[in-house]
């Protein structure tokens, strides 16, 4: 990796460019939401019948929490397996909308020569959370990037090995623990929208809100993620008002 | 190890590392500032982060009986009042869970 690989900018260091480190700090509210999460799919993975060596593999491998969760539900009522790959392989679409995204708010100088690697941790939160630290201020660095990527990723394998070594019942004793930890995704989304929203996106948080909850209600919970990330996106090309990704 | 069980996770760990990947390569930069294109992708951000904010709330919300407005409440309004004062996305999200945390203790008391 070049010096201009590394930081992502044609102009030499670049202090605003995040380093491994800074990608590593900036995961510790992914790390912390992680653990209890992966906990509870290692927990759940041992209930459907699988063994600790598989359920950290599906976690490791898959590396998709919504899509992890519901191979258990499909593995447990022995769907065919074309039937569980196709599934499963619907819910990891709305990826496909991170990389542009992220890439252009990333600029025109920002490299992309490992993508390959780092692109594979770009999970919800990751993706959420680089992009609201390119809306504060930092510069794009795929060091970083790697930071933030690997520090979710471990945190993930980590909380499914505890899990599923633990077994069921291992918080029980400690509810408001449980209770606060289940809150840290709702409150990381929370406090990156608050870092990434403008007035002018306002219209396109309230579409999206609203077709989330509508098909959620109304079919399920992977088509309510679909519905809200393409209805508020199509509000944002109506939206004449919102700003056009200026970086 | 089940083989099928890995060839599940293989197959579609596959795919969601070509619908992360992929779409990192293309070229997006030479589109004309005010495109619909340009508007979509500047709108993705906010609308999938919203989107998924709404989404782990809702589990959250479905029983208002209980002491779900309390600790939801407390949880976001922590995440909002620490936010504002420290416009750190860490230490606010922390506040939230401590917030939630101690909502439900006392609730449950």
């Amino acid at each position: 990796m070049t010096a201009q690989d590394a930081i992502g900018c044609p102009d030499g260091p670049d202090p605003q460019a995040g380093t491994l480190l800074n990608g590593f700090w900036a995961s510790l509210p992914i790390v912390l939401g992680y653990v209890p999460i992966a906990f509870a799919f290692g927990v759940a993975a041992r209930g459907v019948g699988l063994t600790l060596a598989e359920a950290v593999a599906l976690s490791l491998i898959l590396y998709s929490g919504g899509a992890q969760f519901v191979a258990l539900a499909l593995i447990g009522s022995g769907a065919p397996f074309l039937v569980s790959a196709f599934t499963l392989i619907a819910m990891g679409l709305r990826h496909v909308l991170y990389g542009p995204a992220l890439m252009r708010r990333a600029g025109p100088g920002a490299a992309r020569r490992h993508a390959w690697a780092w692109a594979w941790g770009l999970t919800d939160e990751v993706f959420g959370t680089a992009l609201g630290a390119l809306a504060r201020g930092r510069r794009f660095s795929e060091p970083f990037m790697f930071g933030l990527g690997l520090g979710a990723y471990l945190a993930w394998g980590t909380g499914t090995a505890m899990g599923a070594y633990a077994g069921s019942g291992a918080l029980a004793a400690w509810p408001a623990v449980e209770a606060g930890l289940g809150f840290m995704l709702p409150a990381l989304f929370l406090a990156l929208l608050l870092s990434v929203l403008s007035r002018a996106q306002l219209p396109v948080l309230a579409v999206a809100a609203a077709a989330t909850v509508a098909v959620t209600l109304a079919w399920s919970g992977t088509a309510g993620l679909l519905a809200g990330m393409i209805a508020g996106a199509v509000a944002g090309v109506l939206n004449r008002r919102g700003d056009s990704g200026a970086h | 190890m089940r083989i099928e069980v890995l060839a599940l996770a293989c197959i579609v760990g596959a795919c969601n590392w070509a619908f992360r990947y992929f779409p990192t390569r293309a070229n997006l930069h030479e589109l004309p500032p005010g495109s619909p294109v340009t508007r979509f992708l500047a709108a993705t951000g906010p609308a999938a982060i919203g989107t998924l904010f709404v989404a782990s709330v809702l589990p959250l919300v479905k029983d208002l009986s209980g002491p779900a407005p309390l600790t939801l409440g407390a949880g976001v309004g922590a995440v909002l009042l620490v936010h504002a004062m420290t416009r750190s996305v860490v230490i606010a999200t922390l506040a939230g869970a401590v917030a939630y945390g101690g909502a439900f203790w006392l609730a449950a008391a």
